[in-house]
């Protein structure tokens, strides 16, 4: 029987100015039927573009200029438009990445399940809506027949996600392509989706390719791997035996670089720099992963590795392979924070209320983010808040910075109370506190330079410098922070997506604060990168002193950084100590949920919130 | 949903009393700074000082500007906006006698701007990446600068002059009877079973219409297309493709409905800017409406019905911003509470 989906020499190019560059070069894979296959891999190394390349549906001035892409045996490539357009929905269903924006906003979900099944034959309305209702039940999504006169807004994520795959699996496909289903989710739905695309699978006895840049989760769920970088495939074979026993540097330094989440807290193994961009690709020779490897040698710049069995179906793309299990990170940073240290900042009962409004008069509706939240943080001292999206954190966040002031309660810094907003309290604050935000991308004025940015501080006031000064202090900070001094000059949107997280931290250590929050500022980014700014974190800590709140929900991040944790439930502090302590011994339900979604770092052990063994209801 | 879009049109309505007041309030004192005296333009040119100061008196035209005010907010919250100086009949029912036939003109404008907007703009996106697609660019920004008056002298010229194919001038052609039931010459035509009448009207109708129309059409076209390409860039449109969907479909059933929402907010204050371009096109047309009744009524100083007229559009323009923002509300289901 011909594999579901197999792939010889694949070759998708890129139109770069007058230049094609290969964003995938001679990709062979081959899918069979009732098998998950990863494609692993950080952000530009071409794994989506697959997923892309079998619905032909490439962003502008990508096209597949090489190479065959099978579907049970049928050329995709070679099918007129029509005959594929004919499969996608109906034999190949695509599972996306963020499911909040994949459904259409101004439709209900049974109107778009209803157009769905419409197109896949199904002409009593009656009947399709009795499939659909089956088919959301089928995904544990509670009260179907309610759901399908929802509109997506009104849906969790995890709610849009669930409606997605059931529509994927709708017409008993034989290959879904899910291309990162869990990264825009938060971390306790990991597992339940995951879980319900694995039982889908079974179920249907469907091929699924399942992309995604989480290797401990890949190890979980998939049967094989394909590891990806810079459009080429590193690395592949049975999944638990590359993760755990990997070939490819690259896959190990990979490996290295993702914070653990059981025994000793290991240091971060930093590649340096980041994935070549398409036009840094275009000129490059060798092997693409040579000027970050540890192991590159004159040889590997070069000729480029050729794809060589290592083992009985396993392949790796490198010269080098035997001395890859000798990268190690280098010896962890002594974290001590002295218990001595005098609290610096500290929160005492604060609580904060919105009112939503509603109706002709106005009946007031009362949320409560924040319930009675106290909590201190000491001098020089990393301190986390986890928790899931909407549990209040980034609420704590704007209360401490001055963005929204409580409603009961005291925020004291350095033992003044700084609660209320007045001008004073405004300059205490920006003296002593500075934000780090989430996004890279909309927090740094793209009409400004970088040295007008990172020292905004300086512009005004009592910390008012001319201009020659705060070019001088620009230059401080970008060596501080590990960036080229020329960049001083460019724009934000010359600067890829590490390099502006940078940026923010070294705006925020412009006046050098005491305490520094940080708001899920490693979030969006790729593994190599979020180990780069991690180590700096805990480089600067050291170098600088300043205390930190770390709010993230990447459990493994935190653990790596902060030596103390909160965690933050509906609006409630519901557990707070140190990190080791409360992730090896979790009290409360909601901490036990979060610790048990992160996948386990060996490969071969189980995971027990997936285990797809145990049949779920 | 039906109680909130109720809600939110008593809010309007609740809103629209302050405004009103304060539009009022200017348009009164505006108009009584101009260098014209109501008084003497209502008397023969012969009238002595003394029966110009008498008839002031008797206009009230003698008290503080405010005492002036209250009584004309009191006359006009009964229904009374005061006696037209030249046409010697009251100002309110002067403008219900015309309003309507501006209403319908400006009604049909709005559909034909409706239609070519949307149909233009739908090509202009289907054009993109074609050879034709700066053409059709430069097409659309050409329409873009034509302003309707300039469109009412080109259609009036080449189809009434030239062509001879469509009446210019008037409601309707003249010996037909003209009844007044409602007020709207389509309605009332067919209500008294003329349907003669009914077809002369539309055939007046179709010039001045299409002039506004035409005039109005290419920022909806634009604007249509530029949501479009914003939507074209969301996920779901590409999760609909990958489902199977047809192009046709992909646009029509998902991309569409999307992109319309922009682009209502955007002919809804249109229609404003649109009902005040009636003028221009009413005068261009000798048509019947509201448009020719204050050019009239300017060029005579005739201060109550200018100030009637005033208020007219300004409560027309309220009403049309409400009706919009409660279809939006009824299209997008993001806006309505949960």
């Amino acid at each position: 029987m011909a594999a579901a989906l197999q792939a010889c020499d694949l070759v998708v190019d890129a139109r770069i100015g007058d230049a094609l560059v290969p964003v995938i070069r001679d990709l062979s894979f081959e899918l069979q039927a009732g098998k998950i296959l990863g494609l692993i891999g950080e952000s530009g190394a071409g794994k989506s573009m697959v997923g892309r390349a079998v619905a032909q549906l490439l962003p502008q001035g990508f096209a597949i200029t090489a190479g065959a892409l099978f579907f049970e045996g049928k050329d995709l490539l070679k099918m007129p438009p029509a005959h594929r357009r004919f499969l996608l929905g109906r034999a190949i269903g695509f599972i996306p990445q963020a499911p909040l924006t994949a459904l259409n906003p101004v439709l209900t979900i049974g109107a778009q399940f209803d157009e769905h099944l419409a197109r896949l034959g199904c002409t009593s309305s009656r009947e399709r809506r009795q499939s659909a209702v089956a088919m959301l039940e089928a995904a544990r999504l509670p009260r179907p027949s309610d759901l399908l006169r929802c509109y997506p807004h009104q849906l969790s994520g995890g709610m849009c996600q669930r409606v997605l795959i059931a529509m994927a699996f709708a017409s008993d496909p034989r290959l879904v392509i899910a291309d990162e289903p869990t990264t825009a989710l938060d971390v306790t739905l990991h597992a339940p989706i995951i879980r319900l695309i694995a039982d889908m699978q079974r179920r249907h006895r469907t091929a699924v390719l399942f992309i995604t840049h989480d290797l401990r989760l890949a190890a979980q769920i998939c049967d094989d791997v394909i590891v990806m970088y810079a459009g080429r495939a590193v690395e592949s074979g049975p999944a638990r035996a590359v993760l755990s026993n990997p070939a490819h540097p690259y896959t190990r330094c990979l490996q290295l670089a993702n914070p653990s989440m059981q025994g000793d807290c290991r240091a971060l193994y930093v590649m340096p720099e980041q994935m070549p961009s398409l036009r840094q690709l275009a000129g490059m020779s060798g092997c693409h992963f040579a000027p970050r490897c540890p192991l590159a040698m004159e040889d590997c710049q070069r000729v480029a590795p050729p794809d060589q069995t290592i083992a009985p179906g396993r392949r790796a793309a490198c010269l080098h392979v035997a001395t890859t299990p000798s990268i190690a990170a280098k010896a962890p940073a002594a974290m001590a924070a002295s218990a001595a240290a005098r609290p610096v900042l500290a929160l005492e009962g604060v609580h904060k209320r919105y009112i939503v409004r509603a109706g002709l008069l106005g009946t007031a509706r009362i949320v409560t983010a924040v319930k009675n939240a106290s909590f201190s943080i000491r001098e020089n001292e990393f301190v986390a808040l986890v928790g899931e999206s909407g549990s209040g954190k980034s609420t704590i966040a704007r209360l401490l910075v001055g963005l929204e002031q409580p409603d009961a309660g005291r925020i004291l810094l350095n033992g003044e109370d700084v609660g209320s907003a007045s001008a004073r309290n405004h300059d205490l604050r920006t003296k002593s506190l500075q934000m780090v935000f989430q996004d890279p991308y909309s927090a740094l004025n793209p009409r400004r330079r970088i040295a007008s940015i990172v020292t905004q501080a300086m512009e005004a006031g009592s910390r008012h410098a001319d201009w020659d000064q705060r070019l001088a202090r620009t230059r401080d900070l970008l060596a501080e922070v590990g960036l080229p001094s020329d960049l001083a000059t460019r724009f934000p949107h010359q600067l890829s997506g590490g390099q502006r997280q940078r940026i923010n931290i070294a705006r925020a250590l412009c006046t050098l604060p005491t305490v520094l929050i940080a708001d899920e500022i490693v979030s969006g980014l790729d593994v190599s990168i979020q180990a780069q700014l991690l180590n700096l974190l805990a480089r600067l800590r050291a170098e600088l002193g300043f205390a930190m709140l770390f709010i993230s929900h990447d459990l493994s991040a935190v653990r790596f950084l902060c030596s103390r944790v909160l965690v933050m439930y509906r609006g409630e502090i519901v557990e707070e100590g140190p990190t080791e302590t409360v992730f090896a011994d979790p009290r409360h339900s909601h901490t036990r949920a979060l610790v048990s979604s992160v996948p386990p770092d060996n490969p071969e052990a189980p995971w027990p919130a997936f285990d797809v063994a145990q049949p779920t209801v | 949903m039906i109680a909130t879009v109720i809600t939110l049109i008593a809010r309007r309505l609740l809103a629209a009393i302050p405004i009103l007041l304060i539009v009022s309030a200017l348009l009164f004192c505006l108009l009584r700074t101009l260098p014209v005296d109501p008084a003497a333009m209502s008397l023969p040119p012969n009238a002595t000082i003394a029966e110009i100061e008498a008839k002031r008196r008797e206009m009230g035209l003698d008290r503080p500007l405010p005492e002036q005010y209250v009584i004309w907010l009191h006359g006009a919250l009964h229904g009374d906006l005061g006696q037209s100086i030249q046409l010697r009949r009251p100002a309110g029912s002067l403008v219900t006698a015309t309003l309507p036939a501006t209403i319908q003109l400006a009604v049909a404008a709005m559909v034909i701007a409706g239609a070519l907007g949307f149909g233009g703009g739908l090509l202009l996106f289907h054009l993109r990446g074609t050879m034709l697609e700066p053409v059709a660019d430069l097409v659309s920004i050409l329409l873009l600068s034509i302003p309707e008056f300039l469109w009412g002298l080109i259609l009036l010229f080449v189809f009434g002059v030239l062509l001879r194919a469509l009446p210019f001038t008037g409601e309707v052609a003249p010996g037909l009877p003209v009844p007044h039931i409602s007020g709207f010459l389509l309605i009332d035509s067919l209500l008294i079973g003329h349907p003669d009448v009914f077809y002369s009207a539309c055939r007046h109708l179709v010039l001045p219409a299409t002039a506004l129309g035409l005039a109005f059409s290419p920022t909806i076209m634009r604007v249509l297309r530029s949501s479009l390409f914003d939507v074209y860039h969301e996920e779901y449109i590409q999760q609909a493709r990958l489902r199977g969907l047809s192009e046709r479909q992909v646009l029509l059933g998902h991309a569409l409905k999307n992109a319309a929402l922009p682009t209502l907010t955007l002919a809804g204050v249109q229609f404003g800017i649109l009902f005040s371009g009636t003028l221009l096109v009413e005068v261009i047309y000798s048509y019947p409406g509201m448009g020719n009744l204050m050019v009239d009524a300017v060029r005579n100083a005739d201060l109550p019905l200018i100030q009637a007229i005033g208020l007219t559009y300004c409560i027309v323009v309220l009403l049309i911003n409400t009706a919009v923002d409660s279809l939006y509300l009824v299209l997008n289901p993001k806006l309505r509470v949960r």
